[in-house]
């Protein structure tokens, strides 16, 4: 089998979710000689791409986005070790810990910000629910994250988004994180008022903030 | 039927799944496999089948579905699991009417089927949306209940209290909640319909603590207390507590479940199936007396595209024709007020709701995320178009749908939000604008063109 056949098998299972398929098409690439990196860049980012365009255009939904996920985890899982420390850098966007505030329960929307952050190549860190802003900065710092991302749906508990920046400027390290936005409570208004850095309005728009954030540009279709 | 003890008892004692497992390793193959099993197909040229069939298939794959998967409880990380035959004997003990309100305004909620002459009940008001200040939410709730076809009303959420932004988990959740039912209660009193149900719960609430207390400032037992899920198919100890104290008040409990459309269930054919197994929820979980759904698109945030419109027709129609709880829908425009959207949006969900055997609740009016962005006119189209759309047959609400989803489906994504109450309705006489009215008049006379009667 040619390298190119190779990789569309890689990139065909994860973009159908096979985690057993990822895990064996990466091994199967390493084993016949691929680059590493050829192998994260033209197979596992490719596949991830194809997944970002087909969420797009609802031609997939989150469950499929989710298994894409748990694939292309199993399939990195081998390839990793065999990457080099500048390649690892340059396959990660960014670090995010994302999570909702305190009082909010609701994950939904959250859940798909951190499933598409992932498909877009950050590494995330998804909290949970019902946190305070000691929790998200406390584990931002941990992580060394680059990203806090706070999700509210309610009226009644957006004020947690900006209990966040006030905690961070209380410790003097609001400079030291992006920050964003998101949730039914929230709007772009919200996030001005507040200082937030973006308003992820809908899930796509919070990872092309994230992108945006980081200074990268998104390339055509990809997870959004 | 299982009683509430026995839901508290698997709750806390049923088999320990990771939140993880649950929809990764459960929902999700669940629900591949009826979806491919009953052979279920969504079809966007017919956003209001007349297929019996399919109605059929979704149901028993519904039933299928939760039987399989049941509810998991967050707070312990069991399943609440259900035998087929404990489900079957659910819906043949579920209700099938429900009485709400108080004196004159007392009244029966029946349940309906696809077709049927028997007018919907009509709930009308904010569905929850925020309002920004004591005054709007009077001047609403108010009109809301001034409205003629008014059965109940649902509340608006304060989001102020005396200039500050009321919070989740503190003081002010309280005080807010109570301000809200008390405003709410006097409202009614105003409007000369002192009785008429209020039915979603205590909207200012979020927990269990804030609805109990502010529950002691005019919310009675013959209102409607709304238990919401966790999406998909979850609940917690502070849902079920609240079933608890509901039921030892004697109150009506309303099975509120917003399935996703694009979530965890997938694309439309999931998510009707989905919503199948909450009206099973309902029954079991919540031990509810009617079903209240509102399908919602995972991007858009609104109840009313193409593929949600399906949604609701085909689960409807496959819940109402196999099982005589009652369901009251409740529907989220993506537009906001004072614009032709709206209107249409509104035409368009509640003739689907009704055709296919449903009551109505109107709406969460620009995705209800939009303090101010909502007036009685919304509400009050909805409730013509139920009665006008009562004893339609699915064929030709079929077609009127489909003219009016040309006439805005092409905004879903990026909807007008409109003008806020205080800009297109006099705030102290609950009077719409000159603009408004006109705007009103010419899209009922182009309902009337594609076929309404009112």
């Amino acid at each position: 089998m040619t390298s190119e056949k190779v990789l569309e098998a890689l990139a065909a299972s994860v973009v159908e979710g096979d985690e057993q398929g990822g895990r064996k098409g990466a091994e199967a690439a390493l084993a016949a000689g691929i680059d590493p990196q050829k192998v994260l860049t033209e197979g596992l980012v490719a596949a991830m791409r194809t997944v970002g365009e087909r969420w797009k255009a609802n031609v997939i939904f989150l469950p499929e986005v989710m298994m894409a996920v748990e694939a292309w985890k199993a399939a990195m899982e081998i390839v990793e070790p065999h990457l080099s420390a500048d390649a690892k850098d340059r396959a990660r966007r960014g670090v995010v810990v994302i999570g909702t505030v305190k009082g909010d329960i609701h994950d939904i929307g959250k859940n798909i910000v951190a499933t598409l952050l992932r498909t877009a190549g950050f590494e995330v860190h998804d909290l949970g629910t019902d946190l305070t802003a000691s929790h998200f900065v406390a584990e931002a710092e941990r992580v060394n994250a680059d990203i806090i991302a706070a999700s509210a749906l309610m009226t009644t508990t957006v004020p947690g988004q900006r209990d966040i920046v006030e905690y961070l400027q209380t410790i003097r390290r609001r400079e030291a994180y992006f920050y964003i936005v998101g949730g039914g409570g929230a709007s772009q208004a919200w996030a001005d008022e507040i200082g937030a850095d973006a308003y992820g309005g809908t899930a796509e728009d919070a990872v092309r903030g994230a992108l945006e954030l980081m200074g990268q540009e998104q390339e055509s279709g990809e997870s959004n | 039927m299982i009683g509430f003890k026995e839901i508290t008892h698997r709750a806390l004692h049923g088999p320990m799944l990771s939140p993880r497992d649950f929809d990764l390793r459960v929902v999700v193959p669940e629900m591949r496999k009826v979806v491919r099993d009953f052979g279920i197909q969504y079809d966007p040229m017919n956003p209001v089948p007349a297929d019996d069939d399919l109605a059929d298939r979704v149901f028993r794959a519904g039933l299928k579905f939760y039987e399989a998967v049941g509810t998991y409880c967050v707070d312990s990380e069991r399943v609440i699991r259900f035998e087929e035959a404990e489900l079957l004997e659910a819906l043949e003990d579920a209700p099938s009417t429900v009485v709400l309100g108080h004196g004159a305004d007392r009244r029966e909620m029946v349940s309906r089927r696809p077709e049927i002459e028997v007018p919907p009940w009509c709930s009308l008001g904010a569905a929850g949306a925020g309002v920004s200040s004591e005054r709007i939410l009077t001047s609403l709730v108010t009109a809301y209940a001034q409205l003629p076809l008014t059965d109940s009303i649902t509340l608006p959420s304060l989001t102020m209290l005396d200039g500050e932004p009321i919070i989740a988990d503190t003081p002010l959740e309280i005080e807010g909640a109570i301000r809200a039912t008390s405003l709410g209660r006097d409202s009614l009193r105003r409007a000369g319909r002192p009785g008429i149900p209020m039915v979603n719960g205590i909207a200012t609430a979020v927990s269990g603590r804030a609805t109990i207390a502010a529950s002691q400032f005019g919310f009675r037992e013959t209102d409607g207390w709304e238990i919401a899920s966790i999406a998909e198919l979850k609940t917690n100890f502070d849902l079920l507590s609240k079933v608890s104290y509901i039921r030892s008040i004697g109150g009506n409990i309303l099975a509120e479940t917003g399935p996703i459309l694009g979530g965890l269930a997938g694309g439309p054919e999931g998510t009707a199936v989905l919503t199948v197994a909450y009206h099973l929820e309902g029954i079991l979980v919540k031990q509810a007396c009617l079903h209240h759904p509102f399908v919602i698109h995972v991007k858009y945030g609104c109840g009313t595209g193409r593929d949600a419109l399906w949604v609701r027709s085909v689960s409807t129609q496959a819940v109402s024709r196999n099982s005589h709880f009652p369901i009251l829908d409740l529907g989220y425009t993506a537009a906001g007020p004072m614009t032709r959207m709206v209107l249409y949006e509104t035409a368009a969900w509640v003739i689907c709701a009704v055709v296919c055997g449903a009551n109505i609740e109107a709406e969460g009016v620009a995705s209800a995320t939009h303090v101010d962005y909502l007036t009685p006119y919304e509400p009050r189209l909805a409730a013509e178009v139920a009665h006008a759309a009562a004893g339609m047959d699915r064929s030709r609400a079929n077609e009127i749908v489909k003219a009016l989803l040309e006439r805005y489906e092409s905004q879903i994504q990026d909807p007008p939000l409109g003008a806020k109450y205080q800009d297109c309705f006099d705030v102290e006489r609950g009077t719409p604008s000159l603009q408004y009215q006109e705007l009103y008049a010419q899209v009922k006379e182009e309902l009337v063109g594609l076929g309404l009667k009112f």
